[in-house]
């Protein structure tokens, strides 16, 4: 067996309504002060309500940041910052899908360290504790409630910056899914497509994958191969919302200490140059990345497929083959775009792809995946999923 | 036990080592495009070193202290460093552990390590010019 290191430092704390839990949370990790972010549509909806409520009681009058971008950048993390460091915050508080969970990640280390906010970047640079972070998802896909890494566009520069550090985790992961009831079928479908590529990257990635990784990523993509089209179905349904936000969670474990793949290689790079969706980017290329890896990681695709119920057949091969359908259909039944072309991917020139297979080579996820991704690689798949 | 006695034998097969990359176009030329000026610091012993490919023309070399500000830093115990050119170190797992530590836009600079994998075979003999040891493959 391979050695691991399997670490999941984010407190879970699972229950509808949990997010009034909140303010007994924060206290308990010492906190005065509370700075809450989030977004417009969250706020103005009144999703918040419960856990504002409950802060307020606590605290008294909170500061509130509302306005991230659905892809932050640093622009918006400085700001921030400026407001949550003049509020005199002590703590942060995150509501909201992937972008405003990173955000809060990054600001808290402005916050918490101070200085310029690029010279944090990297991977274990951050080397204290931070001050005590609470997040409470309201996207299902992200896994960024329990991950150590965060990502954050260089509004200027064009390209994501990497923030990873033990010390990025959140203290505690509130997964309440009465916070998702109003989250559109579109957006259901692209979120939970990226938690299912959290779980089949993650359990292909030789090196740092482990019985724990495996097992959470299992289990998760059973969860959301059966509970996904519910809740995209019928956004109401709260045992599929709670099931998704577990399973979400679970893979963003799994995929936080295995690693990501080519995957999100190509998403990244497709992300930075086009501002396509996340997941839905993910989604496209998760059949090609698959077929791809299929090489040198069907024995797992195969025991996956198995375990999932999809096949019974010994044979690698056929079991990577039907896992790879799965995943197709699934998108089919979700009715997302299955191509590049159909998310506003322009066509590009031979030395635009040039570029951008560049940029998802040289993505630090690469250095996970069970296969090594060339430039040329790279095009094929962008022309097979164009 | 660190492989290195003291600052002196790390200084010697470092720099050995990147003046044989140096020497080596392959291997140099795409850490000359990339442009960066990367820092290793190294601990257990102490040790620092600069590869400045700053003006995309040329590879330079520092050890010690030095004004030249890095793009990247890379930090980590000197029989990390050690394993890692012997080519028994996998990055994501020591990146995992906390045993390496990279500071700046890592993108670009673990943009190169399929780059400089091929030094790996230059190590041993370095080893044994420098410090007159023979390295056992594992």
């Amino acid at each position: 067996m391979n050695p691991f290191i399997f670490n999941c430092p984010t407190k879970v704390c699972f229950a509808e309504g949990s997010s009034s839990s909140v303010a007994e949370h924060l206290a308990d990790l010492g906190a005065k002060s509370p700075f809450l972010i989030t977004d417009e549509f969250l706020l103005k909806n009144n999703i918040i309500a419960p856990a504002l409520s409950a802060l307020e009681e606590r605290f008294g009058k909170v500061s509130i940041y509302s306005d991230v971008p659905p892809d932050s950048d640093l622009e918006c993390i400085n700001k921030v910052a400026k407001n949550a460091k003049d509020a005199g915050a002590d703590s942060i508080v995150a509501i909201g899908g992937g972008s405003v969970i990173d955000t809060a990640k990054v600001v808290n280390i402005c916050l918490t360290l101070g200085g310029d906010i690029l010279s944090h970047q990297g991977l274990n640079a951050i080397e204290t504790k931070l001050f005590p972070l609470i997040v409470i998802p309201t996207t299902a896909g992200t896994g960024s409630e329990v991950s150590y890494v965060a990502m954050i566009k260089h509004h200027v520069e064009k390209r994501k910056i990497v923030f990873g550090s033990k010390f990025l985790a959140p203290d505690i992961a509130l997964l309440d899914p009465m916070m998702q009831l109003t989250l559109p079928a579109k957006l259901t479908a692209a979120t939970g497509m990226d938690a299912l590529t959290h779980a089949i990257e993650s359990v292909v990635c030789e090196i740092t994958g482990s019985s724990f990784s495996d097992a959470l990523a299992t289990e998760a993509a059973r969860m959301i191969f059966k509970w996904l089209p519910v809740a995209t179905a019928d956004g109401g349904d709260l045992e599929a919302r709670s099931n998704m936000l577990v399973a979400s969670c679970m893979a963003g474990s799994a995929f936080s200490n295995a690693g990501v793949g080519i995957v999100h290689a190509l998403a990244h790079s497709t992300g930075a140059r086009f501002n396509t969706h996340h997941g839905l980017t993910n989604a496209i290329f998760l059949p090609h990345g698959m077929r791809f890896n299929q090489s040198v990681a069907q024995a797992k695709y195969a025991q996956l497929s198995r375990q999932l119920g999809f096949s019974k057949t010994l044979d690698d091969n056929e079991g990577t083959a039907t896992l790879i359908d799965s995943v197709e259909n699934l998108l089919k039944q979700l009715n997302l775009p299955s191509r590049l072309e159909l998310i506003g991917v322009p066509k590009l020139n031979e030395s635009e792809l040039q570029q951008w297979a560049n940029d998802a080579v040289d993505d630090p996820s690469t250095m996970f995946n069970p296969k090594e991704l060339t430039v040329q690689d790279a095009i094929e798949i962008y022309k097979r999923a164009y | 036990m660190s492989f290195f006695a003291n600052t002196q034998e790390l200084e010697m097969v470092m720099k050995g080592l990147w003046t044989a990359i140096k020497e080596d176009p392959d291997i140099a030329g795409p850490l000359i495009k990339s442009g960066l000026v990367v820092r290793f610091h190294y601990r257990e012993p102490e040790g620092r070193l600069t590869v400045d490919c700053s003006d995309n023309q040329n590879m330079v070399i520092i050890w010690g202290e030095c004004d030249i500000k890095p793009d990247v830093e890379m930090f980590m115990k000197s029989e990390v460093a050690h394993e890692f050119w012997r080519g028994a170190v996998s990055v994501p797992m020591y990146l995992i552990a906390g045993k390496i530590v990279a500071k700046g836009p890592v993108n670009q600079a673990l943009s190169l390590l399929p780059a400089i994998k091929p030094a790996f075979k230059k190590y041993p003999d370095v080893v044994q010019q420098t410090l007159n040891r023979t390295l056992v493959s594992k």
